[in-house]
């Protein structure tokens, strides 16, 4: 099967990617809306709590005391909001890229551009992945619990990143090499 | 680019049509206009050999070096 092209292995990677990006749009919807809502009702969760214990009383029975837990709550759905709109932007320029390989002609300006813009994303995204959990640890202790914290640097992520500024690179040699072709007659 | 071509010179004084030369030499309107306007980078030797049989001249009467600066495509 060839790698570029109409009805070639990008062509089944480009469709692959849309489906994957519409999902993402979904779940991000779904989760700015939880986010929205959360926020929205919160004035009004603690009228009835105690605020006592970190309980509810409703008839005899305690329940956990939500309306503590609800900044926490936001604040987790915010990065994984933030972390979904990373993968949006990284999907959207890969279906880019991948419509240029489906063309047969992924030499490019712009794929330099996407490529570099994904691995900027990327690096934003796992640095996120550093920063928030300690964070959220320290700001709501209460809602986290005891956070176990993984100070292990992932290589394969790092070294995967660096390989996509490399590849960006390598499309700029390319890209420059297409236009010398395109002025030789 | 220090290299002219005079392409233009050499089709008027032989009266012929850029689309003409087009035609007969196999290369298409849109690269010859490219290299008539001093756009192209490069020629490929078929090329200047087909321009110089249906022009019939040779390569030094299409092609002339004028001094100049040296392009900046971070190429020496």
């Amino acid at each position: 099967m060839r790698a570029l092209g109409p009805g070639s292995v990008s062509s089944l990677l480009k469709v692959a990617l849309d489906v994957v990006y519409f999902i993402l749009w979904i779940v991000a919807l779904a989760v700015g809306l939880a986010t929205v809502t959360g926020l929205v009702l919160a004035p009004f969760l603690p009228s009835i709590s105690t605020g006592d214990n970190n309980v509810v009383v409703v008839n005899g029975r305690e329940y956990a005391d939500l309306s503590r837990l609800i900044p926490a709550a936001a604040a987790g759905l915010l990065a994984v909001l933030g972390y979904l709109v990373g993968l949006i932007a990284i999907v959207g320029r890969l279906r880019k890229i991948f419509e240029t390989l489906t063309a047969g002609d992924p030499f490019r300006p712009e794929n330099v551009v996407r490529l570099r813009f994904i691995g900027v994303v990327l690096t934003g995204l796992m640095l996120l992945g550093y920063v928030v959990p300690p964070l959220m640890a320290v700001l709501f202790p209460e809602a986290t619990g005891e956070v176990d914290i993984d100070p292990s640097v992932n290589l394969t992520s790092w070294f995967a990143v660096l390989v996509i500024f490399v590849l960006a690179e390598v499309f700029r040699e390319g890209a420059r090499l297409r236009h010398e072709a395109e002025l030789t007659i | 680019m220090a290299v002219r071509v005079h392409l233009d010179r050499m089709l008027l004084e032989r009266r012929m049509s850029l689309t003409e030369l087009s035609d007969r030499v196999g290369v298409t309107l849109a690269n010859l206009s490219i290299l008539k306007t001093g756009k192209a980078r490069a020629i490929r030797f078929s090329t200047l050999d087909a321009l110089c049989r249906e022009l019939d001249c040779q390569p030094g009467d299409l092609l002339a070096h004028e001094p100049g600066p040296v392009e900046g495509d971070g190429e020496p």
